[in-house]
């Protein structure tokens, strides 16, 4: 039933509420228009449905509908109804162009203004996932892409604008044994071709020849007075700390025992390539001829290149006799 | 001094040996350093030695170092 104005003491029929109860519930029956329409006034809370094979409009034009007026539209052909304003405004979130069974509801704001409100079902995102972890993503605007599954420890990057899986580069650091052996029957040991931004060199049960002496180490066959360090230790006369020493001393300032089997160390070290600030951590066990010893230091290294060689040695020059090194990085 | 060096290249796994004339700077860091540990061997053996001393007068008293531990010193 169209929007009626009651007046006092009128009477109204069964048909008239069973007709006024469907407008109420939904916009009421209707007969669908075939050819472009141009709402009336009568439209108000009815239903107007198009059913055509080609292209419709519904018009919509002012001074027909009040503030709060609704207009049900529907579009049953296979045509496209397009809701048009005439002489009215017309504004909506969604399309004014209904395809087949799409429809909406016109809401007056005035006599000259309404919304469309599009609640037509679209058919919605096809789904592009075809295998287990697949994931979506858009490859152009809102057309949706399937990117599919990467392989075990790859990353998800960004590579010309789209997401894509990839193997991890960066931000991860994977160790491994670079060099090991026996120390060799010389005062110094000097491995080079490094590249690496982390190591870690292992020395193990050292000995050497002639007469107690000291562990040193540089790097670059840098002998310049470019090493800056602390040490502590379990003894005091061992405490030590160099500003401008020409290498790091890892060992006891006071001499290591030549003939100890305990001699040990761990060296950290951290090659800040081109930065010019590298940094060295060492912890130790030293025997001397008072006793075993606690030996931990901390240094940097000032030189503008990255480090690509290590050199350990005995500061008075004698030779190893004995133990082992193992050089781990990444 | 002559310094003997072992060279391992960890790329290529080559090796070599030669030695080097010790530089300036290295011979400052070993006499230093010898030095000290001279100087802790000194100490070393002087407080040997003091420690000795005191325990030859204890023994002359007829005490030892658990005497002494006893009375709380």
């Amino acid at each position: 039933m169209a929007k009626q104005t009651f007046t006092v003491g009128q009477v109204l029929t069964a048909a008239q509420l069973t007709s006024l109860q469907q407008t109420a519930m939904g916009g009421g029956s209707t007969t669908a228009k075939t050819t472009s329409y141009v709402l009336v006034a009568a439209d108000a809370g009815t239903t107007v449905a198009m059913n055509a094979a080609g292209s419709t409009t519904i018009t919509v034009n002012t001074s027909l509908f009040s503030a709060g007026d609704s207009v049900f539209i529907q579009n049953w052909g296979a045509g496209t109804c397009t809701v048009t304003a005439g002489t009215a405004t017309v504004t909506t979130h969604g399309s004014l162009a209904l395809g087949q069974w799409e429809g909406g509801t016109l809401y007056f704001t005035s006599s000259s203004a309404a919304i469309f409100f599009d609640i037509s079902q679209s058919a919605g995102m096809t789904n592009p996932m075809t295998t287990t972890g697949d994931t979506i993503y858009s490859s152009s605007g809102s057309t949706p892409a399937r990117l599919g599954i990467g392989s075990t420890g790859q990353v998800l990057t960004v590579a010309g604008g789209i997401p894509s899986w990839a193997t991890a580069s960066g931000g991860s650091l994977t160790l491994s044994t670079i060099a090991s052996g026996s120390l060799p029957a010389s005062s110094t040991l000097s491995l080079t071709g490094l590249t690496g931004d982390y190591y870690m060199l292992q020395i193990d049960q050292m000995t050497y020849a002639t007469a107690d002496s000291n562990m040193i180490m540089q790097f670059n066959t840098n002998t310049g007075s470019n090493y800056a360090s602390i040490s502590v230790s379990t003894t005091n006369a061992d405490q030590a700390i160099y500003t401008a020493g020409s290498s790091f001393v890892i060992g006891s300032t006071t001499s290591i025992s030549r003939t100890g089997t305990e001699n040990g160390w761990i060296v950290e070290i951290k090659n800040s390539k081109n930065n010019g600030f590298h940094t060295a951590t060492w912890m130790g066990r030293n025997q001397s001829a008072s006793g075993n010893r606690a030996i931990m230091g901390q240094g940097y290294f000032m030189n503008a290149t990255a480090i690509t060689s290590i050199q350990v040695k005995i500061s008075d020059g004698y030779s190893w006799t004995g133990g082992t090194y193992k050089l781990i990085g990444g | 001094m002559k310094i003997t060096v072992t060279e391992i290249n960890v790329q290529t796994g080559e090796e070599i040996f030669y030695e080097r004339d010790e530089t300036l700077e290295e011979k400052n860091l070993r006499l230093q350093l010898k030095a000290k540990a001279e100087l802790a061997q000194v100490a070393e053996a002087t407080k040997e030695q003091a420690k000795a001393a005191a325990e030859g007068k204890l023994a002359a008293l007829g005490l030892t170092t658990d005497d002494l531990r006893a009375l709380g010193l």
